[in-house]
């Protein structure tokens, strides 16, 4: 495990006091003595209200209150801008504070890749764990021509350059898809930037662009009304709410899977007992009913991971998106 | 508003906006003016970047050409005191990370009652210490919006 | 008809006590934060989110939607009485109403923000109820080549407020376009004018940029002759406590001005309620017959746009409740709401779920109603406030200025911000350049780039799909004749001017 560890000085007597309890095998089920939040808990997350981030916070801290998990409340906090680098300055700002939390989401990652301004990247925090994963699916309005991807992905390339995807900021993860495709196939189409999720489906329901990258629960309400028409679904294995559309492997595309990611990070020097703290609370999270009926709603896929495999995680996926960016023509400066 | 004030301010306003618009197309012509795909990052820029340097030569030129009718002077007082105004404000901003919001904006109160307004200082202090705490009370207490503490701690 | 129906069963559910009591505090609170500057419904709604589990979906979307519209009732207070917008779209009312408030007049002008939101609230309700599914059809053949020439007729109207110097107007707007661009560009990721600084990643924040130029500005050019005790002639007498019937009269058009096009401008998702006043406004200076008296206080500058930014939020309902698309921030929230409540936004949400929605509709007819009759009779309470002596009153702006800033972020570097743009309103001032431009450009700025660059993309590259629709066509035609209105004019007075020396 290869945080850096700066341990606060007050906590190290600490510390040395427990090493007794935790050597002698706490259990992953026990909380880690001597960690317990005693005043509210801080959650930064960077959008604002009514944003992926803050209704993730949100929900889960009401679940964690109903579920008893916490003996404290969580207060969600938020601090928008950057695209995620103001929220994680803040955390990095915050060096040992024991007391505040931030949920992290793909952009986190990617943001300090490629914005010389962005210096705060999640290897500079406490990653805690990796809490779910988004799938997406790939869809077209119902009345297009094009009944699998394979059917688009044939008009792209005898038409190069001439058909369009609405998706978000050039490195979100809809472009990451249509890269990984693009690469893989030789095909090559346009790829538009909207900045509202609104306004990118106003622009593909109103026939200006052809294909987009949607979230399932997005794209649930227009498939029931036949507006919207489901290529194939970026996920490791089918959704339940999508049995009969094939995911982008079984598609024929070999392309690794792009989940948009979402976990827990603490700032940087918080001591390795309140991780394994927060850990056993998320863990415990995961498995309740009200977090898998939250995950079975909203179609995502549970992703727990702990800190060591998140920080895995973390590294491999940096490491993909440089060569991606790369591909796309974007600049890298880290 | 004195006329000396603003014929000086044409022309030094027109020369700082053509100084910015030169600035705007130094940076736009670092970025891509177009891609394959459509206008780039430096398109935009670089076309209001010139406009602006266009108009600013304009303001600047005829401003030129006037003068040569007649003198301008620059009624300073005014002038002075809403800059002194807002050098204060700028301190309170500067203090509020030791002195926090409500101190800060204490003194601030009391520098415009006392010296601007040139109110008896008894006043200055009154108003000075009733705003802060009503401050205090309606944002602090009742809405729970949080202001930048100091190290008096609140 | 089925509309008639769903209107009586709305109401049976509207008009129960405890969805009446709901409505009512929804209002009371979101005129409440309307007033305060920077606290916004989306804020707003977010921490009230877990209280609502505990209420039945329908009265807490009664009480949400009451926060939404009450706020726009509220953003005109401090706009009129202390030139501070309370909230985006409250900026172009300060433009006209300060300037009522400073010809004692504050009380008409709080009166008419108040009957003009009444008029354009409930026209938007009307319009969700009646026309919002084909609406919604028209919304989606709006696309970036329609929004483009929305942005640029818009930006033509920078012409209309430009007063009396053409030159500086359009640098103004120039200045507004370079502040939009700054930040994180959304096609190629590149940073943009930020300074290697990160706080500037996602740009500069619109509500600084307005507290600054407007009130900071404004205070610090009352600094420069501090002997007045009061700010302005507290309005004596009934006549100037309330409007009157004459300025009602002259407002007529204005109130169908606002509630038509704040509500389309609502519809579309992504244009927001700022863009709404501002184009509101524009065309009433346009048509009106006193149009150079604009900026100096006419009743129908206040009127007009007041009435847009209510009616926009029932136009914004339209796209989220038909399509399940959120249009602005605060209708983004809503959605999360319902989502979290266990529905499902989207074209079948109206048919499965008709109690939920006629319910709204019909609780936003009362909670208009009660917003007229709550804020009608304090508007002179509220005028009361200008009987504060100027040392006191301006601290009081400088502080809220700063508090409603710094509850937005958090962030001191935000605050400096604000510092630098109150110097700017003030020289601006000073030298005599239209501030009404520099936040047209800002504005649209953003918006237009965008649309621009979607446009080519979706064509190619070939501008040619501006002038194959019909709508972009047609707006961009409007948008150069408006532009060469005023070169008409001059180029007739220097025609004139030829003819009668060649004559002489």
């Amino acid at each position: 495990m290869k945080t850096q560890l700066r341990v606060v000085a007050q906590t190290q007597l600490r510390l040395v006091a427990l090493a007794v309890f935790v050597g002698l095998g706490a259990t992953p089920a026990s909380f880690a003595q001597g960690f317990k939040p005693t005043r509210p808990v801080e959650v930064v997350v960077h959008t604002g209200p009514g944003g992926g981030s803050d209704v993730l916070a949100r929900a889960v801290a009401v679940m964690i209150e109903k579920e008893n998990l916490l003996p404290v409340r969580l207060q969600v906090v938020n601090k928008t801008g950057g695209g995620g680098a103001v929220a994680a300055a803040y955390r990095a700002e915050k060096k040992g504070d024991q007391n505040t939390i931030g949920f992290f989401t793909g952009v986190w990652l990617t943001n300090p890749l490629m914005s010389a301004e962005a210096k705060v990247s999640l290897r500079d925090l406490t990653p805690i764990v990796r809490l779910l994963l988004e799938p997406a699916v790939i869809a077209v309005k119902a009345d297009a021509p094009y009944k699998t991807l394979a059917d688009f992905i044939d008009a792209a390339k005898k038409n190069p350059g001439q058909l369009k995807q609405s998706g978000g900021s050039v490195t979100s993860r809809d472009n990451v898809v249509r890269q990984l495709l693009q690469q893989n196939s030789g095909a090559r189409w346009v790829y538009i930037s909207f900045p509202g999720g609104g306004e990118r489906i106003a622009a593909l329901l109103g026939g200006h662009v052809n294909i987009m990258v949607i979230e399932p629960a997005e794209a649930g309400e227009h498939i029931r009304a036949g507006n919207l028409r489901v290529l194939a679904q970026v996920s490791e294995k089918r959704l339940s709410g999508f049995p009969n559309v094939p995911t982008l492997k079984e598609a024929g595309f070999d392309v690794p899977n792009v989940p948009q990611v979402r976990g827990v990070v603490a700032p940087p020097g918080i001591p390795r007992e309140n991780v394994q703290y927060w850990e056993g609370v998320f863990r415990r999270l995961s498995q309740t009913a009200s977090w898998k009926k939250y995950i079975a709603d909203n179609q995502f896929e549970d992703g727990y991971q702990t800190s060591a495999d998140l920080v895995k995680f973390y590294d491999e996926f940096t490491d993909r998106m440089r060569g991606i960016m790369k591909e796309a023509g974007i600049k890298v400066v880290r | 508003m004195q006329d000396g004030t603003r014929n000086a301010g044409n022309l030094w306003s027109g020369l700082a906006l053509a100084a910015l618009a030169i600035y705007i197309m130094v940076e736009a012509l670092q970025w891509e003016y177009a891609t394959a795909e459509g206008p780039g990052p430096g398109f935009f820029p670089l076309w209001y970047g010139i406009a602006m340097l266009a108009l600013s030569a304009v303001l600047v030129v005829s401003e030129l050409a006037r003068r040569s009718a007649g003198g301008t002077s620059i009624n300073w007082s005014p002038l002075g005191r809403a800059l002194s105004t807002w050098l204060a404000l700028a301190a309170s901003v500067a203090l509020f990370k030791p002195l926090g919001f409500f101190v800060s904006f204490a003194l601030l109160t009391y520098f415009i009652v006392a010296v601007m307004y040139r109110r008896p200082l008894k006043i200055a202090a009154l108003v000075a210490a009733a705003s802060a705490a009503g401050f205090f009370l309606v944002f602090r207490l009742a809405l729970g919006v949080s202001l930048p503490v100091g190290l008096l701690g609140f | 008809m089925e509309i008639i129906t769903g209107l009586y069963d709305g109401l049976a559910i509207a008009l129960q006590p405890a969805n009446l009591f709901w409505c009512f505090a929804g209002v009371v609170l979101g005129t409440l934060v309307g007033i305060m500057p920077g606290l916004g419904p989306p804020a707003t709604i977010a921490m009230l989110l877990p209280l609502t589990f505990a209420m039945s979906p329908a009265s807490a979307m009664i009480m949400l939607a009451g926060i939404y519209y009450g706020a726009k009732y509220g953003g005109s207070t401090t706009s009129i009485l202390l030139n501070v917008p309370g909230e985006s779209a409250s900026v172009v009312t300060c433009l006209d109403g300060y300037q009522m408030a400073r010809k004692g007049r504050a009380g008409a002008a709080l009166g008419i923000a108040a009957i003009a939101s009444f008029v354009a609230g409930t026209v938007g309700v009307l319009g969700l109820m009646l026309v919002a599914p084909p609406l919604a059809k028209f919304a989606l053949a709006f696309s970036s080549p329609e929004y483009f020439a929305l942005m640029a007729l818009g930006l033509a109207m920078v012409v209309l407020l430009a007063g009396s110097s053409m030159l500086k107007a359009l640098l103004a707007t120039l200045v507004g376009l370079w502040i939009a661009g700054v930040g994180t560009d959304l096609f190629s990721a590149t940073s943009r004018f930020t300074f290697g600084r990160m706080e500037l990643l996602s740009g500069i924040d619109f509500i600084v940029v307005a507290i600054g130029i407007f009130a900071l500005g404004e205070v610090l050019a009352n600094m420069e002759t501090p002997q007045q005790a009061q700010m302005v002639p507290v309005p004596k007498g009934l006549r100037n406590l309330l409007p009157t019937l004459r300025d009602l009269k002259d407002c007529r058009f204005a109130f169908v001005n606002g509630s038509v096009i704040g509500f389309l401008v609502g519809v579309l998702p992504g244009a927001g309620s700022t863009i709404a006043s501002f184009l509101s406004y524009g065309v009433e200076k346009a048509v009106s017959r006193r149009r150079d008296q604009f900026g100096t206080g006419v009743p129908e500058g206040v009127a007009a746009p007041e009435g847009a930014n209510n009616s926009e939020t029932g136009g914004a309902l339209v796209p989220l409740l038909t399509l399940g698309i959120p249009g602005s921030g605060t209708t983004a929230i809503l959605l999360a709401a319902l989502v979290l409540w266990g529905f499902k936004p989207g074209p079948l949400f109206i048919p499965e779920n008709p109690a939920l929605f006629w319910g709204l509709v019909a609780s936003m007819y009362i909670g208009n109603v009660m917003l007229l009759v709550l804020n009608l009779p304090l508007v002179p309470v509220f005028a009361q406030v200008l009987r504060l002596p100027a040392y006191v009153l301006f601290p009081l702006i400088l502080g809220v200025s700063m508090i409603g800033v710094y509850s937005v972020s958090g962030s001191l570097f935000d605050l400096a911000l604000l510092l630098g743009f109150g110097l700017l309103g003030y020289l601006m001032r000073k030298l005599d350049y239209p501030s009404a431009p520099l936040i047209l450009g800002l504005v649209l700025g953003g918006a237009m780039e965008r649309a621009l660059r979607q446009s080519l993309m979706m064509s190619e590259g070939s501008l040619a799909i501006f002038a194959a629709r019909p709508m972009p066509a047609v707006m961009l035609s409007l948008a150069v004749l408006i532009l060469l209105v005023p070169l008409f004019g001059k180029f007739n007075a220097w025609r004139l001017r030829a003819l009668e020396q060649k004559g002489g």
